[in-house]
């Protein structure tokens, strides 16, 4: 079954409990009273029982049968009870039928009575004290205590006026409470879920009162934005693997057709067929540059990390791409005097810094040359990569390591345009910082903070 | 000629890879499944299995970790869809001797196939020779005849490779991961240049050259005819 509206919030249960807890605080509020007030009133008829038996037991035997007399007939509300019972228990004056059991000498004790006046013989609740006379005989004097009674019903229906109105009071303010924030949460919700199904670019309505609503309204528009640019992005860089998926496909495309249309030989078809491969390959290279940066990015294994020393592997990716700067005419040179370890993936360290080596031989024109240098400063050892290429400008450092990105100057240059996209995501993986410093030429960092 | 055993559930990449192993002379058979690959792979009929990782039935790893678990050395190339470097680890590690990423070029798969049946010589002899080409070892000194070849260690790393695998092609992965232990591809050509300095030593202008690049596919080395 459903629940209605008012009973499905937070709200209304605690407002309830609250109420509750209210209620049963004052039963005990006013059960105190009540004991409280009888156990006065109570002790207020005590000292009266105790001094009209001391009075009654100094009268002569016969002025004792004339007092209890006396008692009785002053008492025509029949609120009095007086007693003389012989030492075999018989009845020889006074209004009760026997004499009660258990009682103690001059101590008032509550009693249940058949009184033989007042027409009624019913059972009486009664305050009775008693005292054994010299002659053997039982004198009882005592009083009926219906105004405990009386007290009771009274407190009850203060209790009732009171109480009731104000538990349904409370559950009505809770109904109220719940059914205001429902109504709230679920306009929340309902806008929520159309920016979710259907439109990413709206926004959710605050009332202007700052109330914890408009907060909550206020974080998720933060939420949205956040989340709304990080679409836009990812949509850009759909469209800048489209395109640089496409650029390859297109020659592959169009050389195929062409081949297929004016080879006239098998070998000028075959020429045709190679350069298709090598345009299916650079796309294939594009997807597994790709997949291999979210790999990284996704990465949360980091049980493969060990202590790497770095001197050994600058030294190592000298020594891979001495050759290919000589080559081109660029001087590589290694300065690794500094011997630490860092903490990290060796392999992914590897191919972090050889890209970057990789990256700035390539850009570096004849003549030129490049640094890798392992610098120990105060935050780490740093990782330095400095050439004397055509540098990267201020604007162009942040988009440099995003995916895809290659600045203007070097898309003359081969290359997929991954090769930083993947160091960032690299030395992100590992907790290390990555620094681009533009100067003349440009240098890199790799910073990799001394663990504690 | 050798029997290959290959398990792959796409019938097209199947047929594919048969046709060029049997161009190439070699006898294949082909499982669809991998209950029914692990039936034929223990008959012990292949003398390689090539086994693609994700299979109906049974995944390529558990064929591989039941075969060597009974004892089979067969060797096995694991194909995979799966490019990523702890899924390369895993293909090892479950007994797997290499591994492969879907889509690869068939010359690179035949160049895998015939390293895996040509296990190179792992002799305890100090001294490899191919033709005149001598590597001392132990000396770390490389002579073709009489001619004393001066050699950075890392070409010496390269000329060992190569000469434990004479007449055979080595694609530029293979001596990328084996050689350097790079497990990605560089973005340059860095096997080329490196392939061009060793070349330069080992083959002088007067002498009848023993490294050959094999167009589109790698490098061989050979004694000279």
């Amino acid at each position: 079954m459903r629940r209605p509206d008012f009973a499905r919030t937070p709200t209304f249960y605690s407002v309830l409990a609250v109420a509750c807890a209210l209620a049963l605080c004052t039963l005990v509020l006013f059960g105190l009273v009540y004991k409280q007030t009888t156990a006065y009133v109570i002790s207020k008829y005590d000292v009266l029982l105790v001094e009209e038996l001391r009075i009654f037991a100094s009268n002569s035997p016969d002025q004792l049968l004339q007092e209890i007399n006396d008692r009785l007939l002053k008492d025509p509300q029949h609120i009095k009870i007086a007693g003389l019972f012989g030492a075999d228990g018989s009845r020889i004056a006074g209004n009760l039928d026997l004499l009660p059991p258990g009682l103690t000498p001059d101590v008032p004790t509550n009693a249940v009575v058949i009184r033989l006046d007042g027409g009624e013989r019913n059972a009486q609740n009664v305050r009775v004290a008693a005292r054994a006379l010299p002659s053997g005989r039982s004198l009882v004097i005592g009083r009926q205590i219906d105004e405990i009674t009386e007290i009771a019903k009274v407190v009850m229906r203060a209790l009732s006026l009171g109480l009731l109105p104000a538990f349904i009071l409370t559950v009505f303010i809770a109904m109220f409470l719940s059914k205001r924030i429902f109504v709230r949460v679920t306009e929340l919700n309902q806008k929520i879920q159309h920016v979710v199904t259907s439109d990413l670019r709206e926004r959710l309505p605050t009332s202007g009162r700052g109330d914890t609503f408009d907060q909550i309204a206020v974080s998720v528009n933060q939420m949205l934005g956040d989340i709304e640019s990080l679409v836009r992005e990812i949509a850009a860089v759909g469209d800048n693997i489209a395109h640089d998926l496409r650029t390859p496909l297109t020659r592959v495309r169009v050389r195929l057709e062409r081949g297929r249309a004016r080879a006239a030989s098998l070998d000028e078809l075959r020429t045709v067929v190679d350069q298709a491969i090598g345009g299916l390959d650079q796309s294939l290279a594009i997807v597994t540059a790709l997949l291999r940066i979210a790999e990284i990015e996704h990465s949360r294994r980091l049980e493969g990390f060990s202590q790497v020393p770095l001197g050994p592997l600058v030294r190592e990716i000298w020594d891979l791409y001495e050759p290919i700067a000589e080559d081109k005419g660029v001087a590589l040179r290694v300065n690794s005097a500094d011997e630490t370890t860092v903490h990290g993936d060796r392999d992914l360290l590897f191919e972090a810094v050889a890209n970057l080596v990789d990256n700035a031989i390539k850009f570096t024109p004849e003549g030129g040359n490049v640094d890798l240098t392992l610098l120990s400063r105060e935050i780490g050892t740093v990782v330095q990569v400095r050439d004397t290429g055509p540098g990267i400008t201020e604007i162009e450092r942040e988009s440099v390591t995003k995916r895809f990105y290659r600045s203007d100057k070097s898309r003359r240059t081969e290359g997929l345009g991954l090769g930083l996209s993947l160091v960032a995501a690299i030395v992100k993986l590992h907790g290390f910082q990555f620094v681009i410093t533009a100067g003349p030429g440009c240098t890199v960092e790799i910073i990799c903070p001394q663990m504690h | 000629m050798a029997s290959v055993l290959l398990i792959e559930d796409d019938k097209e990449t199947a047929d594919e890879i048969r046709a060029e192993l049997g161009d190439r002379g070699y006898v294949v058979d082909w499982a669809a499944n991998g209950i029914e690959g692990l039936d034929k792979a223990r008959s012990g009929g292949a003398e390689v299995v090539i086994v693609d990782r994700l299979l109906p039935g049974m995944d390529g790893l558990t064929i591989i970790e039941a075969l060597r678990k009974e004892g089979m050395r067969t060797p096995v190339l694991v194909l995979s869809a799966l490019g990523a470097v702890d899924d390369r680890v895993r293909g090892l590690r479950a007994g797997g001797d290499d591994y492969l990423t879907k889509p690869f070029a068939t010359v690179e798969l035949i160049a895998r196939i015939e390293a895996l049946l040509r296990r190179p010589t792992e002799s305890r002899d100090t001294l490899l020779r191919v033709g005149p080409l001598e590597l001392d070892l132990m000396e770390r000194t490389a002579k073709r005849g009489d001619r004393v070849i001066d050699l950075l260690p890392r070409e010496f790393r390269l000329l060992e490779y190569m000469m434990r695998r004479k007449d055979q092609v080595l694609t530029r992965t293979m001596l990328l991961e084996e050689v350097w232990k790079y497990k990605f591809v560089p973005q340059t050509n860095l096997v080329d240049v490196h392939m061009g300095r060793l070349r330069h030593k080992v083959d002088e202008p007067n002498e009848q050259p023993m490294i050959h690049n094999v167009r589109g596919v790698g490098f061989i080395l050979r004694a000279p005819a």
